[in-house]
């Protein structure tokens, strides 16, 4: 074998693993962008003419719930696929970090009922809670968890997320739809560009072995 | 520097595909035989005798786990064989640049 081939059967293995290996494929980013912009929208034009403002109806409630168990669904058949076979550290650790990401959410929720259920503030105040409030939080614990790991590129993201939840709570509770959709819509497409620019740019690049 | 300096364990289409796949897992992780076999599409006895002699060389560890059909094997980059791989790709530099 030529020392030409043999960089070039390295380069190329290496890639093709790390992209079947990686379940961020920009397809599922796609996917979640679609779902988010629809999710959102719906949600939006359902509360968009809403005075006194009185929180989203049950209908759009459960598409938007609906479409969010589609997102979680669609990102744990590409994980289970690409992570097929793969056994060890990084998959304790993984699981670890769903079930804190989890046990989060669960008391976030319980905090955000307890407030709704006190009925000192109204509906505006409580909605924009619940949608910002828990954008922040995944974005702080995502961040965490990244800074652990000394993911910085992928805590630089958490940063956007953290940013639409704010503009979204000064849109107050009905445009804050529309800015958290489109922000996260557009966040996700950026990832997405990336995504396929970064495995563009594997495919072409020489000796690279990563280890 | 000729092509000879290369690791010739490694400097083998079928070896080096094995090697490189393995290195793009973190350390500590470990991939199953057949989902091996399915990335690099070799045959399961082509892939049995390229990893037993990168397992005698100490480059790559395999384990086993459970009994009967539903057993696993799992094979996993050493930290040797993480270095060879990493003399091997620095070798295969110096060679392409020297040309």
């Amino acid at each position: 074998m030529e020392p030409g081939e043999a960089a070039r059967l390295l380069a190329q293995t290496q890639a093709d693993s790390r992209r079947s290996l990686d379940f961020r494929a920009p397809w599922v980013s796609l996917v979640a962008a679609g779902v988010v912009l629809v999710g959102f929208g719906i949600v939006w034009l359902n509360v968009r003419n809403q005075h006194p403002f009185s929180g989203p109806s049950p209908v759009s409630l459960v598409v938007f719930y609906g479409l969010i168990a589609l997102r979680i669904a669609t990102v744990i058949y590409a994980r289970a696929r690409a992570r097929a076979g793969v056994s060890g550290h990084s998959v304790t650790v993984q699981r670890q970090e769903a079930m804190v990401m989890a046990a989060v959410l669960l008391v976030w929720y319980v905090v955000l009922i307890a407030i709704a259920g006190s009925g000192q503030h109204g509906a505006g105040f409580d909605w924009s809670l619940g949608l910002s409030g828990t954008l922040i939080v995944l974005a702080v614990v995502w961040a965490g968890r990244c800074a652990i790991h000394n993911n910085w590129r992928e805590l630089a993201l958490t940063v956007p997320v953290a940013v639409i939840a704010v503009v979204g709570a000064i849109a107050g509770p009905r445009g804050m739809w529309l800015v958290d959709g489109v922000g996260l819509c557009v966040l996700l497409l950026v990832i997405a560009a990336f995504g396929s620019r970064r495995r563009r740019g594997t495919r072409t690049r020489l000796v690279r072995t990563g280890a | 520097m000729t092509a000879e300096a290369l690791d010739p364990l490694i400097h083998v289409p079928a070896r080096l595909q094995i090697m490189a796949a393995l290195a793009t897992l973190p350390d500590g992780d470990q991939l199953s035989f057949t989902r091996l076999q399915d990335m690099l599409e070799l045959t399961p006895g082509n892939l049995i005798t390229h990893l037993r002699k990168l397992e005698e060389a100490g480059y790559l560890a395999t384990s086993k786990t459970g009994s009967g059909p539903a057993s696993r094997t799992s094979v996993a980059l050493t930290a040797d064989g993480r270095h060879a791989l990493d003399i091997y790709a620095t070798t295969l530099r110096g060679l392409l640049n020297g040309v």
